[in-house]
């Protein structure tokens, strides 16, 4: 039951978010090559440069997009149900934190997973029923990069929401770490940006506009393991914590 | 016109239950500085004694008490089981409380028996006599008083 | 830590800094009775009853809660299972309707009983799909009760539950507490309806600035404490008729009131030594036994 409940919770927040996402996709790649490839189609001269930059310009907007929505899935928990009074029923109940805590973050890895793969199914579609080369490598590559870099993001929500007790000031201050993060690397620590990573932008060729073969493990683990380490701490507090 | 009957039939099965108890229960008072259990034990003691009560008579249930009376279930829990100690109670597992009263309490309640039928007897005369029952009435109280004055001084 | 105790605590401290919300507190609730936990506001009872939930960490002192110690947070999620609470503001999931509530909790108990859910839910007229934060304060309180209620737990654990509740039900919520301890469930509530607690408890516990004042069974202080009122010709100052066990002594003109808490006897006979011309002894509610007990200073 405990699914059910986080579910309620989330459901506005993940629908809403998913729509607009996977809307704005299909709608940017299918009218993008609707103008860009009439007539003769990618196989004119840097025509196929051009569709795969396409997909790499979609992959700049969803990054953003999704960053936004996994902060948004990040919130709650107990500590925002505690400022919303009633902490203390669910706390009554027979389950462990952990588990609560368990619970709220697997299906919002599940959302935040759902977030990414299906925006990218639907430019797959777009893109097929255009008759263009798009190559399932490609856009798996795109999704495991946002996936695997991006889950520090919500790991990162998840971690403030567990500490700030305010109903917008979790989001306000996660939104913050966000935007500091993102210039403090692009100003000083560009090659280990986490943003530039999961945009493709340290993999993509510039002359193919491919993602380049090898797929950066270096970098996804990393930001996996600081997902792990975050997720652990806010964990800690969440048990250790008085309600 | 046919008359229609006051209560429409169906609403007579909603009406309340009459209360199998033996006996009509008083609530508990509990500003009189004494145990609930006590007053307790003192109303079915009184009933038993004035005939209300008869041996071989069920006491409610304790739950069924308890929510009558809107008290602790473990007040009716002491009271029975010092009623049971006082011989006034026999408490048979599994199946209630049963009155079983003792040959003083029996013969108070027959003694009032008795007397109510002397009573009788004496009304019937002072009746054929001419006498209305309210003169009788007060003629009764007046000696009543009378004799609790006397008592009283002695 | 004797299990015939349903709580049991021994020292427990919750401290904030230098402010002791409950300081070394040692209750003791028994098994299979309905135990009172008054005290006035800021007095430390919801503090100390998120304590043996598991919700707030103890300072200091340990507690054990049917039987169980609380230090272990494996084990106190196990004993909410056996236990039922209704929190002091009745907090519900204001997203859900009254019968997805209902089916969520009902999901989390195996002592959860469907018809007593079902009567229960009529008894009170919930609006079955109706959003919970719609509904009105009585209703919610009437929702929070009936999730307890329709269970069957070893103890039953209500902070101020009449809160909310016109009279009618009150004296529902009264006959529900008694009907549940008849089955055998052991209730601990806090309460400010004096009147109420009278009636239905067989302890009484009285805790003020996070301390224990009194514990006892409630025949006892029926038959302990008493008023008596003293008209002398000559008065005696106060410190003659000083006893072991009163409260309080109030004089004025030929008149002197004693509250005390026992030796009533020894109390009547001092002042008859003392020439007592009228003596009228009454009993004491527990409203005013109440007022007596958290009148003392912090310091005292």
């Amino acid at each position: 039951m405990l699914w059910y409940k986080a579910w309620l919770e989330t459901r506005g927040r993940f629908l809403a978010c998913l729509i607009t996402l996977t809307l704005f996709c299909f709608i940017f790649v299918h009218h993008a090559q609707e103008i860009a490839f009439r007539g003769d189609g990618p196989l004119r001269p840097g025509g196929l440069a051009d569709y795969y930059r396409l997909l790499f310009v979609n992959q700049q907007f969803l990054v953003i997009m999704w960053v936004v929505s996994a902060v948004l899935l990040g919130m709650g928990g107990l500590v925002r149900e505690k400022a919303l009074g009633i902490s203390t029923f669910t706390l009554s109940l027979p389950v462990s934190r952990t588990r609560l805590f368990g619970v709220r973050v697997t299906l919002g890895i599940f959302q935040a997973a759902a977030l990414a793969i299906l925006p990218w199914c639907a430019v797959f579609l777009a893109s097929m029923s255009a008759g263009l080369p798009i190559r399932l490598s490609q856009v798996s590559f795109y999704v495991f990069l946002l996936l695997g870099g991006g889950l520090s993001y919500f790991a990162m929500a998840i971690f403030i929401s567990s500490f700030v007790e305010g109903e917008y000031t979790a989001p306000a201050i996660s939104f913050g770490v966000v935007l500091l993060t993102a210039i403090a690397f692009d100003a000083w620590l560009r090659p280990f940006s986490l943003w530039r990573l999961i945009a493709g932008d340290l993999s993509i060729d510039r002359r193919t506009y491919l993602l380049s073969p090898e797929f950066p493990w270096l970098g996804v683990s990393s930001s996996l393991a600081a997902t792990l380490l975050m997720l652990l701490l806010a964990l800690q507090r969440i048990r250790k914590r008085d309600f | 016109m046919r008359s229609r009957p006051l209560v429409p039939n169906r609403l007579l099965y909603y009406t309340v239950p009459i209360q199998r108890y033996s006996m009509l229960f008083q609530k508990l008072n509990p500003e009189l500085g004494q145990p609930l259990y006590l007053q307790l034990m003192q109303q079915i003691q009184h009933a038993a004694e004035t005939g209300i009560l008869r041996d071989g008579d069920q006491l409610p249930g304790i739950r069924t008490l308890a929510e009558e009376l809107v008290v602790s279930p473990n007040t009716i829990v002491k009271a029975y089981t010092e009623l049971e100690h006082c011989g006034v109670l026999e408490l048979r597992q599994g199946l209630g409380a049963f009155v079983k009263t003792g040959r003083r309490t029996r013969s108070i309640a027959d003694r009032v028996q008795l007397a109510r039928r002397r009573f009788r007897n004496v009304i019937d005369n002072l009746r054929a006599e001419n006498l209305r029952d309210d003169e009788i009435q007060r003629a009764f109280e007046a000696e009543l008083l009378i004799a609790a004055e006397a008592s009283r001084k002695k | 830590m004797t299990d015939s105790l349903a709580i049991h605590t021994s020292g427990l401290t919750k401290s904030y800094g230098q402010f002791l919300a409950v300081d070394s507190l040692n209750l003791a609730v028994p098994r299979n009775r309905i135990t009172a936990f008054l005290g006035p506001n800021g007095a430390g009872k919801s503090t100390t009853i998120k304590m043996l939930l598991g919700m707030i960490q103890p300072t200091n002192g340990d507690a054990a809660v049917l039987g169980h110690a609380i230090s272990n947070p494996t084990e106190c999620s196990r004993l909410r299972e056996r236990i039922a609470y209704v929190a002091e503001d009745k907090p519900l999931y204001g997203y859900m309707t009254v019968e997805q509530l209902i089916r969520f909790t009902s999901r989390f108990y195996s002592d959860w009983r469907p018809d007593q859910a079902q009567r229960l839910l009529i008894a009170y007229r919930l609006p079955v799909h109706k959003k919970v934060r719609s509904l009105s304060k009585g209703m919610r309180t009437k929702l929070a009760l009936l999730l307890a209620f329709a269970r069957r737990p070893e103890l039953l654990i209500l902070d101020e539950p009449s809160e909310g509740l016109d009279p009618v039900g009150i004296e529902e919520l009264l006959v529900e507490l008694v009907s549940q301890a008849a089955a055998g469930v052991t209730v601990f509530f806090s309460s400010h309806q004096l009147a109420e607690v009278e009636r239905v408890a067989d302890h009484v516990c009285i805790l003020n600035h996070g301390r224990l004042r009194l514990s006892a069974p409630i025949d006892d202080l029926r038959q302990s404490y008493r008023r008596i009122d003293f008209v002398f010709e000559a008065v005696p100052s106060a410190r003659e008729l000083i006893v072991p066990g009163i409260e309080r002594i109030r004089s004025s003109g030929h008149q002197i009131t004693v509250l005390t808490s026992r030796n009533a006897d020894e109390v009547i006979r001092r002042a008859r030594d003392l020439s007592a011309v009228s003596v009228e002894v009454s009993p004491v509610p527990l409203r005013e036994i109440f007022l007596e007990t958290v009148k003392e200073t912090p310091g005292s």
